[in-house]
């Protein structure tokens, strides 16, 4: 790695962006040395910049954004002081980039070889023709389906998972020496963002291409880079080759990072001889006018348990919460409450009823009131429940508050916005413990938050669990989390329950092959996962083709 | 190609409801008049034999909705019975008039529809520059100024101060096509300034929501030139926004045209209306109402249609 | 000292194109734009219209820069009272809606009754809500707004007091014939006599009551139906929702004015009828508006929360949906003042509005309208009322939406 083989050398770039009047840093003095043919990955958190630091290696600023300070040099070329028009000729040519949402980032008007070859032919680099048949080499070799036919498709006619395939091979279309990969697979599932990651982790190596990878899944990362750049608040934390960061890492922050997934609590079996709190029972319900979303789905939660239910995006997990809370009444079966049944429709319920089973919200922005006092937000429940007032209301808040482990004093008087993710989170926790429930259903809880954040929301939820006796229904893709909280396990495909049982029968096999794919799929912080994975299996046996195996069988 | 077919057979069919219930409305809300329609037209003098023969003549003595569906049905063919004050039938008062309004907003529309969607497409590619606020100003100006503000200050200086063009539009048989131009060109310009105002604002807002999509995004970093990123990747899918904003303010000049009517003493349909509203001429109300609502209902009929056939999503099923 | 021609066109380009090199010289880039323009444009319209364009520009740049130093300054004396946060004391003490409420109803009562101080009343409650809504929150978003929002709150201001206060401020009465007809502007009268030899001057200030009023009056109509549709369509959604949805299409695709005429030729033009009318024909597009909003908010965790905890749906509209729908409403509510304006002005011009001797502006330019082929203006007078205040509000609903869809544009 000489400095005859450098690419790009970014030197104390700051990007500002516009808010409020004035122009704020966001990108605060962050340096970066590529070379050729070298992956590097950028992580952090939502809002730590990394982002901004992709376009900016394209000497690009986004609208409402601009490069205020520092040097951006690619292959010898200072990009800050360079014209409009010497950038647009590296752009697409030299410097690719994939954007995450393929979908949106494909024009909806033209077919999708026509974006393809729209580079290649402004550089006349080649002909028509030959662009074409380029371009179904390259679809080709990321194993699209059908690579001779689907080019000529048009965006919205071709699945997530291809379409990003798709966009990497229009990233390679004039074999650049730099793409930027802006989070690629975050909006796809983990079965299909694996064929993703394999094509894109195959396509750069066999082409030697440089790569910004940019992502929040250190997972992920660790499969795909050669050095990991780990960036907090537009900050760099530190900088180290993969390996060493993993089982070296020398920050604080990067160690708290690697530590989230230690905690575990103890397994718990089901009482003998009781009856369950919840008993969900062949239960099918549709949206009116719908396809059937769940599909004869039975299981049971016992008191002070934790049942995790897993599955990709579409399984019907949200949707079995939803009949549960009385959301949408089911179309079939019933929903037992320590043995009697609950009325389907929420407005049929009582008061009672009601206040046995409450929810947790994933996206704590949306589930608290912004216009209204905190003490307003937990205070509401206990008094409409128990009839609380005046000096005992107050009490009963302060008493919840301390429960959730903030300051009466310095958050009674607050609203929502003033509030971090994860404060908002606790809040969110306190509103359901002050109805005195029995049940509550937490809906992805931990999957907005960062990562640290989580893990202290997962400690006070198993808290919580002991102090209280709380049954939870734990709605996760995230299999790190079942790990850590769960007691048993629910997993579904396409409606229908596939497996069900303890946690640690769940983690250990055999399995139904769909719990197997799903468990196989999610990455892991080693960096030779992948490459493992893909030995054991063979590419044909991941992703969206074993998944279509297992339905066909 | 069959789900768009079906999807405009939807609308259209929505369309036609509409016009069938804003008949209705029309038709029955005479029927709300204090007292019948003989009696409104007689005054409170009459006596009870004239106004037993007005209401035979008018069909009166039968029930309101059979009288409605021999509305309606003539109504189809355009013939919408005779006017109660002077007795003529009511397509001969309207009929050249609303030819004379089309021929006003046609005229206005020819003008402002190139001029304001160029002018739009370039604020949005200035956003936030000089230029774009004092447009901005401008057209919020020209917006909140009632037509006949517009309209007496274009006469005061155009007609009375300068003498360039005539302050009345009348117009008569077997002038020349110029000679139409020129008379009717100061009601035109007024429509044309509030027409414009709109139409750029929402052309800029248009454009402003497409450019900021991800696809124009991924287009800049792929090198692709700013009149090229325009053309091929902006262009194709601002059909729909463009059609919506030219029909909206189609259907605005249609109705716009009556107070411009009024203040220059044009011989269009706007006039009559007005004329008909203060004689209580309800046949002619009912007529000039009906003649209005359908083409409002039309042009956004059409912007809809518009708007569908040329989605990419819909014109490349799955 | 007398200014020749040529000494006021060399004064006039020396100081363009000393502006724009003083742009061009510091870097600012907007002043040199806007002054290279104006030069250019000079340049065509000198050659065109002469020394008399150019005067005519000059005069122009000078209102347009004395409308932007009073601009100015009122910002600055609202940010300054917005510090001072002389409501604090009412605010916390939570009182604020009752003291509200109570003076509206003192304020209706008292005007149903005639008891002679409801101006002063009136005067009152709004100074109220003003001070108590005006805390150094707001000052700082005050700092934010545009000079175009500053002169369009200076305007709305000067309206207000004008249309509170008529009596006190008319020199004459309203329908009080004190000379010629068209008699013009002399000692006595600032703006000439009318049609019928009333005080011009006198009926425009009283007109800033009547027109204003009445458009207040149908717009408040109009958004009690159309936002109360809008939440309840909102909240329970359903059938009711889909009935209304329909409902509001079928009567917006009447155009209003026509839809307006049509109901006035019916039921005759008064102000019970107009005041129906509007109400009848804008309140569709409210309920729209608030469907859209409170269909974002119904959407909520947090109302999904409240649904499952078994509130109540007063509840549901009064403390979980209301509270996060009242900025887009307070916009939508001056847009629909403007819309109603025009179409009541409108009316009113085509004889259908307020009706004589009642001072009204629209009715005003009709009355008036043939002094216009004598170059007179002024007709336009009453006609300029009616926009510039327009104007004004648009101005301020324009920042009001700009600041709450945040930096969007950009």
């Amino acid at each position: 790695m000489s400095e005859k083989n450098v690419l790009l050398k970014i030197r104390g770039l700051k990007i500002q962006g516009y808010s409020d009047e004035t122009w704020v840093d966001i990108i605060k003095g962050v340096d970066l040395t590529l070379h050729r043919g070298e992956v590097m990955g950028l992580i952090g958190e939502s809002g730590a910049g990394k982002s901004t630091i992709g376009a900016g290696a394209m000497g690009y600023a986004r609208d409402g954004t601009r490069i205020s300070e520092g040097s951006i040099e690619f292959d010898g070329m200072e990009l800050t002081t360079a014209s409009e028009s010497e950038k647009r000729a590296l752009r697409g040519a030299r410097i690719a980039y994939v954007a995450q949402s393929a979908a949106a980032s494909f024009n909806p008007a033209h077919k999708i070889i026509d974006q393809h070859t729209e580079a290649p032919l402004q550089y006349r680099l080649k002909k028509r023709m030959e662009a074409q048949e380029d371009a179904i080499d390259l679809y080709n070799r990321l194993r699209l389906p059908n690579p001779e036919e689907i080019g000529f498709r048009y965006p919205h006619q071709v699945s997530g998972g291809q379409l990003q395939r798709a966009m990497t091979a229009m990233a390679m279309s004039c074999r650049p020496d730099l793409i930027i990969f802006d989070e690629p697979t975050t909006a796809l599932d983990v079965t299909t963002q694996i064929e993703v990651l394999a094509a894109i982790r195959d396509i750069v190596e066999q082409f030697n291409t440089a790569a910004l990878y940019i992502t929040h899944d250190l997972a992920v990362v660790a499969q795909m880079a050669d050095t990991i750049k780990v960036l907090l608040k537009g900050n760099e934390v530190e900088e180290a080759p993969t390996e060493e960061m993993l089982s070296n890492p020398k920050e604080d922050y990067t160690k708290s990072l690697w530590a989230v997934r230690s905690f575990e609590s103890p397994q718990r079996y089901r009482p003998k001889d009781s009856t369950p709190l919840i008993a969900v029972k062949n239960v099918d319900a549709a949206y009116t006018g719908g396809p059937k979303i769940l599909d004869d789905v039975s299981f049971d939660i016992y008191e002070g348990m934790t049942v995790a239910v897993v599955g990709e995006s579409g399984s019907g997990k949200s949707t079995t919460a939803r009949v549960i809370t009385g959301l949408l009444p089911q179309s079939k079966g019933d929903v037992l409450f320590k043995g009697e049944p609950f009325p389907p429709d929420y407005r049929n319920r009582n008061k009672d009823q009601l206040r046995q089973s409450q929810m947790i919200y994933q996206m704590a922005d949306t589930a608290l009131n912004p216009k209204v006092k905190i003490s307003e937000i937990i205070g509401r429940p206990a008094q409409f429940y128990s009839g609380l007032t005046g000096v005992e209301l107050k009490n009963r808040v302060d008493e919840l508050l301390d429960l959730i482990e903030l300051d009466p004093s310095l958050y009674y008087n607050r609203y929502p916005p003033e509030l971090s993710g994860g404060q908002k989170q606790r809040i969110g926790i306190a509103r359901a413990l002050a109805a005195n429930p029995t049940f509550i259903v937490c809906d992805e809880v931990t999957s907005a938050l960062d990562q640290l954040v989580a893990e202290g929301i997962l400690r006070l939820l198993d808290r919580l669990q002991n102090e209280l006796n709380l049954a939870y229904m734990f709605i996760t893709h995230d299999l790190a989390t079942v790990r850590s909280i769960a007691d048993e396990v629910i997993v579904m495909q396409q409606g229908k329950v596939v497996e069900q049982g303890p946690k640690d029968d769940m983690f250990t096999p055999p399995h139904h092959p769909y719990t197997d794919l799903l468990l196989s799929s999610v990455p892991e912080m080693d960096p030779n996962w992948l490459t493992t994975l893909l030995e054991e299996r063979g590419v044909d046996n991941v992703g969206d083709a074993a998944s279509a195996k297992i339905t066909d069988s | 190609m069959g789900d768009i077919a079906g999807l405009v057979g939807k609308r259209l069919g929505l369309g036609l409801i509409i016009l069938l219930v804003i008949s209705v409305i029309i038709f029955f809300m005479v029927e709300l008049l204090p007292g019948d329609i003989a009696q409104a037209v007689l005054g409170q003098g009459a006596t009870e034999e004239n106004l037993a023969a007005l209401r035979k003549e008018m069909g009166l003595d039968q029930p309101a909705i059979v009288r409605y569906l021999g509305w309606l049905k003539d109504a189809v063919v355009f013939d919408f019975g005779s006017s109660v004050v002077t007795q003529e039938p009511v397509t001969s008062i309207i009929g050249e008039r609303f030819a004379k309004t089309l021929f006003l907003a046609a005229y206005a529309a020819v003008i402002a529809v190139p001029v304001s969607i160029v002018l739009g497409v370039l604020v949005a590619l200035m956003r936030n520059s000089i230029f774009d606020r004092v447009a901005n100003v401008l057209t919020l100006t020209s917006i909140s100024s009632p037509e006949f503000f517009l309209g007496y200050i274009l006469i005061l200086y155009f007609a009375v101060k300068w003498g360039m063009f005539p302050a009345i539009a009348s117009l008569s048989e077997g002038m020349s096509f110029v000679e139409l131009l020129n008379r009717a060109f100061l009601p035109a310009l007024t429509l044309v300034l509030v027409v414009v105002a709109h139409m750029m604002r929402m052309t800029r807002a248009s454009i402003i929501n497409l450019l900021a999509s991800p696809y124009i995004e991924m287009a800049r970093l792929k090198g692709a030139p700013p009149l090229k990123v325009i053309v091929r990747h902006a262009l194709p899918n601002a059909w729909a926004p463009i059609i919506n904003v030219v029909a909206l303010n189609l259907a605005y000049l249609i109705t716009g045209v009556v107070l411009v009517e009024v203040v220059f003493v044009y011989p269009g349909i706007g006039q009559a209306l007005v004329d008909a509203v203060s004689k209580r001429d309800f046949p002619v109300v009912q007529a000039c109402c009906l003649i209005f609502a359908a083409t409002f209902i039309l042009l956004n009929l059409a912007a809809d249609v518009g708007a569908i056939l040329t989605n990419p999503r819909l014109r490349h099923p799955k | 000292m007398e200014l020749t021609t040529s000494q006021f066109v060399i004064g006039y380009y020396t100081f363009l194109l000393g502006v724009s090199c003083f742009g061009a010289y510091t870097n600012k880039r907007q002043v040199f734009m806007l002054a290279f323009s104006l030069t250019l444009v000079s340049f065509v319209l000198g050659i065109v219209g002469g020394a008399a364009a150019l005067k005519a520009i000059a005069i122009c740049a000078g209102m347009l820069a004395i409308a932007g130093m009073i601009s100015f300054g009122f910002r600055e004396f609202l940010i300054q009272i917005a510090e001072g946060d002389f409501g604090a004391g009412i605010r916390n003490s939570g009182s604020s809606s009752v003291v509200t409420l109570i003076l509206v109803a003192a304020c209706i009562v008292s005007g149903v009754m005639g008891w002679g101080f409801t101006e002063i009343l009136i005067a009152i409650t709004i100074l109220f809500v003003v001070i108590t809504s005006l805390n150094p929150e707001t000052a700082k978003e005050l700092r934010t707004a545009p000079l175009t929002a500053a002169f369009g709150m200076f305007v709305i201001f000067t309206y207000a007091v004008a249309g509170i206060f008529a009596p006190w401020i008319a020199p004459f009465g309203e329908a009080e014939v004190i000379s010629s007809a068209f008699a013009p502007p002399d000692e006595n009268m600032l703006l000439g006599a009318d049609q019928l030899g009333r005080d011009m001057f006198s009926r425009i200030v009283y007109g800033s009551r009547n027109s204003v009023g009445l458009a207040i009056t149908a717009t408040v109509a109009a958004f009690i139906l159309g936002a109360g549709a809008g939440l309840l369509a909102a909240t329970k959604g359903g059938w009711f929702d889909q009935f209304m949805g329909r409902f509001a299409d079928v009567i917006m695709s009447i155009p209003s004015l026509i839809f307006a005429l049509l109901m006035l030729s019916i039921f005759g033009p008064t102000t019970p009828v107009i005041i129906c009318a509007v109400a009848i024909i804008y309140a569709p597009r409210v309920f729209r508006l608030t469907r859209a909003v409170a269909g974002n908010v119904v959407v909520m965790d947090y109302i999904e929360a409240a649904k499952l905890r078994g509130e109540g749906m007063w509840y549901l509209i009064r403390r979980e949906i209301l509270p996060n729908s009242t900025a887009p409403l307070v916009a939508e509510f001056g847009l629909e003042f403007c819309f109603v304006f025009l179409l009541v002005a409108g009316l009113s011009f085509l004889g259908l509005g307020i009706q004589p001797p009642t001072a009204d502006w629209g009715s005003m330019v009709r009355e008036n309208a043939t002094l216009i082929s004598f170059g007179d203006i002024t007709p336009l007078i009453p006609a300029a009322a009616i926009a510039l205040l327009t104007v004004a509000v648009n101005f301020v609903v324009d920042w009001m939406l700009f600041r709450s869809s945040g930096l969007k544009e950009q």
